[in-house]
């Protein structure tokens, strides 16, 4: 265990420096993988591919040749992100053995970066979950303590990150989807604003809320992977043409100057005391630190978990009519004719809370019933989109809690949906305003479990974010 | 009281792009399956559709050809239903904020009055893939699934399956002037259904049927005339009529209930949130319709000009394909009048011979305007000429050199017609009487007599005056 | 917003899946607590929304009609559960849609 504790940023200079290997790094994560395997971190591996292409970019480096960014770096992606060849399984039985023909864009940025793409992470039936209690592949553990949920539905991506089995993972974010687990887990992560990084690849869930994004231990990883992976793309008509900064430019820039806002709706009464106390430390650092303190406000805030329900599931049903058994995935045994085969196939395919959102998507889209709801949670998204512009009008960046509670039981709550889709109240908003939002460790709670809190940007300002956020992880790296 | 029948039409019509509507791949009808496919067109998961400009922009050139306003604004929708053909399990198209709204078109009726037929419509979408069928099963090729579509809507305009039809060939017509599809039947590039009802004068509107599967013009025909029957026949028997999809069976002539309104599809339409709403500005639907080629009408008038009566420029220019072909010919051999005779008399006789989607000429301008320049100048008479362009119609070309190879050149040598026609007239003397009293017609007698003794090459005009001074 | 065990059934069928009776009746609960949750949108006012929204002109933002290589009929249907001579195979289909 000799590099694993290392950052990403860090881990790069070793490699820059010929202390290391890529190749060495690559066999020490895989013996980290086995050591850890009980967490169940990961739905595929690949040691060989990995290794050879640890050993290109080894003997590239030794020529000389510039090897990118993230040269040599073993890295893990997401189970739903498509990379040639390799299972994109969305943790679904539908799609077990689902062979990509296709690369996603965001993960041929990595590699074009240099990064070694060593194994695909658990996560959520098809990305729905807040506690990747829903794989078909078994739950998720909580690195910190395995009695615990890891956060989902990009578990499997914060706790291999969290436990040390690689430098760098990426995640997809729909409602929460990368903020809770790096929470849950004490990681980085971010969720870009919507259009940052290309879709192109990635398995949607709801596509108009849907982003790509990394999770790593430190906030200054977690802006080089960015910088890798972030800008337009021809395959993708929602990614923007917005230039991508250089992310680590000013990250070293402080807090002094700048405004940070807080929404009283964010310190509900729903929040734990160990939460609630941890923020209100890390706001009164900040304004030590020199930050002005503002109170914004986002009347319609609790409102958005409702419209996150309609819009999410309206996307998913439709998203996922594709999934039938004809073109990939499973096909029911027995059948009668081929719309038996749509039927037996789908519901033998999904889990419990895929089809659970199906239902209600079709129920909110349906003839009769569009108006009341699809049509008027796009309304209302409008109006809590114009809140969040109007409260980013008045500071740089809004701070909050990442979840109202820490790391809870496996199975606490698994019998609850409802009790489950509250997990998400912070996080949901962010995307329903398309903003970009990090969540970073700000302390433990009495039981020892990481607390995070989240930093809501302006459009397309991962920057402010990530300057604010390195601000405070600088100053507390003791703490950890 | 007698019965009014009541007919709208949706044409679907594939764009000529080169790629499919969403993704790069071919759009090219004939190849293996699944050769012009990637993960966007199968709907591999995570694959997204990228709109193709040229598909916007011919949608946009159609609107304006036919007088639709352009919205600024207009959004794709997914159209939810599982079928094989359908890899999405939705179809990307248009239904609140279509591309294009209004317009119409005005059709000619039997009796030469002109009826303007309204569209509600048009908008852009995708085509399925196809289904084939083997013995193990029903295979399926997505070649076809993502192609652009237009749908053309049109108002409820049209009283008779003649109106109907009459629409649709301006309708073809128009889309070919404009050069936006093909408009191969056979191929399925142009495809209709119809909306149909029936009711009696001075009543409200009545149910209607739509009609599927019509795969000519002959069909759709057919189809109107039965179904208006049916429905009529069920309403005198007391029987109500019942709004669903009808299919039309071509080899029985019939129409059969395909489903009912009750289990009909619910389509949940909602807007596609992979494509962002499609804004197009004033100055770019400018900068289309300064695209826009010659249509029909324009060219109706300048060949008036030219010379042509008013009927033979209709007949020309009812294809862009003729009009152009006509304007070919005239870059060679300016003689608007001669050259139209000829195209709308020999060309046309050739093509109305073959199947719609087959009416290609297949003579090459050049050719044509140089044997019409023989023609008109004596070298071949008539016949000569006729000759000429059968072989030219076959792939002949260097009209000139026909002439010799055919020995075609036209007699034009009086010294030697005299001697022919003096024994003509002597041996047929109840011919020249007739003649002589004045019937004219009897000349065409003596002509063919010259021509069979000369081979067909005697100048007729020559024969004519000779004849005429022999029998004096 | 009260569920019926029709409604169910009708979304069932949309969805294209199968429940067992106790799952439907277990979905009509969850359906109207869903949906209770949901009903918070109806506290919002949103009579001044205007849903259309100023984007992207045609002209710069479309792809152009350029070929991209396809890929192979045999990559296409590599994942396929039944596949003849490079197309999907399914049982026979009857109606149309």
């Amino acid at each position: 265990m000799k590099y694993l504790d290392y950052s990403l940023t860090e881990i790069i200079d070793l490699l820059n420096s010929g202390q290391v290997t890529s190749q060495e790094l690559v066999r020490e994560c895989f013996d980290r993988i086995k050591e850890t395997q009980d967490l169940n971190a990961l739905n595929s591996t690949y040691f060989d591919e990995a290794m050879k292409r640890a050993g290109e970019i080894d003997a590239a480096r030794a020529r000389g040749e510039n090897v990118g960014a993230l040269g040599g770096v073993p890295v893990v992606l997401k189970d739903n992100i498509n990379y040639l060849g390799t299972r994109t399984t969305c943790a679904s039985k539908f799609l077990e053995n689902f062979v990509s023909p296709y690369t996603a864009t965001c993960a041929s940025k990595l590699h074009d970066a240099g990064a070694v793409i060593i194994a695909k992470a658990n996560m959520d039936e098809f990305a729905m979950g807040s506690s990747n209690e829903n794989s078909a592949f078994g739950a998720v553990r909580n690195p910190v303590d395995t009695s615990r949920v890891p956060g989902g539905s990009s578990g499997g991506s914060a706790c291999t990150v969290a436990a040390r089995q690689c430098f760098a993972s990426l995640g997809t974010d729909t409602g929460g989807s990368i903020r809770e687990p790096a929470s849950f887990c004490g990681v980085v992560g971010i969720k870009p604003t919507y259009g940052r990084v290309s879709r192109y690849g990635v398995v949607a869930f709801a596509s108009s809320l849907d982003q790509v994004g990394p999770l790593t231990r430190t906030v200054k990883d977690n802006a080089l992977m960015l910088n890798v992976i972030a800008g337009a793309d021809d395959m993708d008509m929602t990614a923007s043409k917005v230039a991508v900064p250089d992310y680590l430019a000013d990250i070293d820039k402080g807090v002094k100057g700048l405004k940070i806002g807080v929404a009283k709706q964010f310190f509900s009464d729903k929040l734990s005391g160990d939460v609630r106390t941890a923020l209100e430390q890390a706001i009164e650092w900040y304004k030590e630190a020199g930050a002005e303190i503002v109170t914004v406000d986002l009347p319609s805030l609790d409102t958005a978990l409702a419209v996150y329900y309609v819009i999410s599931s309206a996307e998913a049903a439709s998203n996922l009519a594709r999934f039938d058994g004809v073109k990939y995935g499973v096909r029911a045994e027995n059948y009668a004719d081929v719309v038996d085969l749509y039927f037996k196939s789908r519901t033998q395919g999904f889990g419990k809370e895929v089809k659970r959102r199906i239902m209600l998507g079709n129920y909110v889209l349906s003839s009769g019933y569009y108006d009341a709801f699809y049509r008027k949670a796009k309304r209302v998204q409008k109006v809590i989109r114009n809140e969040f512009s109007e409260a980013l009008k008045m500071c740089d960046c809004l701070i909050s809690p990442t979840t109202a509670t820490t790391a809870f039981k496996l199975g606490e709550k698994s019998g609850d949906h409802v009790a489950m889709y509250l997990t998400d109240i912070f996080t949901v908003p962010v995307n329903i305003a398309s903003v970009p939002a990090i969540s970073l460790p700000c302390g433990k709670d009495g039981q020892g479990l990481p607390i995070g809190m989240q930093l809501i940007g302006k459009h397309f300002d991962e920057a402010t974010l990530y300057r604010v956020a390195n601000a405070f992880e600088t100053a507390h790296k003791e703490d950890k | 009281m007698s019965w009014n029948t009541v007919i709208g039409l949706e044409v679907h019509s594939e764009l000529n792009t080169r790629t499919k509507c969403f993704c790069g791949c071919k759009n090219e009808f004939g190849n293996k399956p699944n050769t012009n496919c990637c993960p966007v067109c199968t709907a591999m998961p995570g694959a997204l559709p990228v709109l193709n400009r040229d598909a916007v922009e011919r949608a946009i050139l159609m609107g304006l050809a036919v007088g639709c306003r352009i919205n600024n604004y207009s959004v794709f929708e997914r159209k939810n239903y599982f079928y094989p053909d359908l890899c999405k399990a939705y179809q990307i198209s248009q239904l609140e904020y279509p591309l294009c709204v209004g317009g119409g078109l005005e059709i000619e009726l039997e009796d030469g009055t002109k009826k303007f037929i309204r569209l509600n419509r048009i908008h852009l979408e995708e085509d399925a893939g196809k289904l084939i069928h083997s013995a193990r099963g029903t295979m399926i090729d997505y070649n076809r699934g993502g192609v652009p579509l237009i749908e053309i809507v049109s108002e409820p305009d049209m009283s008779s399956a003649e109106e109907a039809v009459a629409y649709l060939e301006k309708l073809r017509s128009t889309l070919l002037y404009v050069g936006v599809s093909d408009c191969k039947m056979q191929e399925g590039s142009i495809r209709f259904d119809v909306n149909i009802s029936v009711n009696r004068d001075g009543e409200p509107l009545g149910t209607r049927t739509e009609l599927k599967n019509l795969n000519s013009f002959r069909a759709v025909l057919r189809a109107i005339k039965y179904e208006s029957n049916r429905q009529i026949e069920e309403l005198e028997a007391g029987h109500p009529i019942i709004q669903e999809t009808r299919r039309w069976d071509d080899e029985k002539g019939k129409t059969y209930s395909m489903r009912t309104k009750e289990d009909s599809q619910d389509y949940r339409y909602f807007p596609d949130p992979d494509l962002i709403p499609l804004e197009v500005t004033n100055e770019y639907i400018e900068s289309i319709r300064a695209k826009l080629p010659k249509l029909a009408p324009q060219r109706v008038t300048e060949y008036i000009a030219m010379g042509l009566t008013e009927q033979d420029a209709l007949l020309i220019t009812q294809e862009r394909a003729y009009a152009d072909f006509f304007e070919n010919v005239l870059s060679y051999f300016n003689e608007p009048k001669f050259v139209c005779n000829w195209i709308t008399a020999e060309v046309f006789k050739k093509l109305n011979a073959l199947e719609v989607d087959d009416r290609k000429i297949t003579v090459q301008p050049k050719d044509l305007a140089e044997m019409l320049r023989l023609y008109k100048d004596g070298e071949i008479n008539q016949a000569g000429a006729r000759k000429i362009f059968d072989v030219l119609w076959d792939g002949g070309t260097e009209p000139s050199k026909l002439v010799e190879s055919l020995g075609l050149k036209q007699m034009n040598d009086t010294g030697a017609l005299t001697e022919v026609l003096q024994k003509i007239v002597a041996d047929n003397p109840k011919a020249v009487a007739e003649l002589k009293a004045g019937n004219e017609k009897t000349m065409a007698f003596f002509v063919g007599q010259a021509m069979r003794a000369t081979q067909g090459k005697a100048n007729p005009k020559l024969v004519g005056e000779i004849v005429k001074e022999l029998i004096k | 917003m009260s569920i019926t065990i029709e409604d169910v059934k009708k979304l069932a069928k949309l969805s294209r899946l199968e429940f067992t009776e106790a799952e439907t009746a277990e979905f009509v609960a969850e359906l109207e607590a869903t949906l209770a949750q949901v009903d918070a949108i109806n506290k919002v006012d949103v009579s001044n929304v205007d849903l259309l929204e100023k984007t992207i002109n045609a002209d710069t933002e479309l792809r152009a009609d350029e070929i991209k290589q396809s890929l192979t009929a045999a990559e296409i249907v590599a994942n396929a559960p039944d596949a003849q001579d490079g197309a999907f195979l399914v049982p026979v289909t009857v109606a149309e849609e």
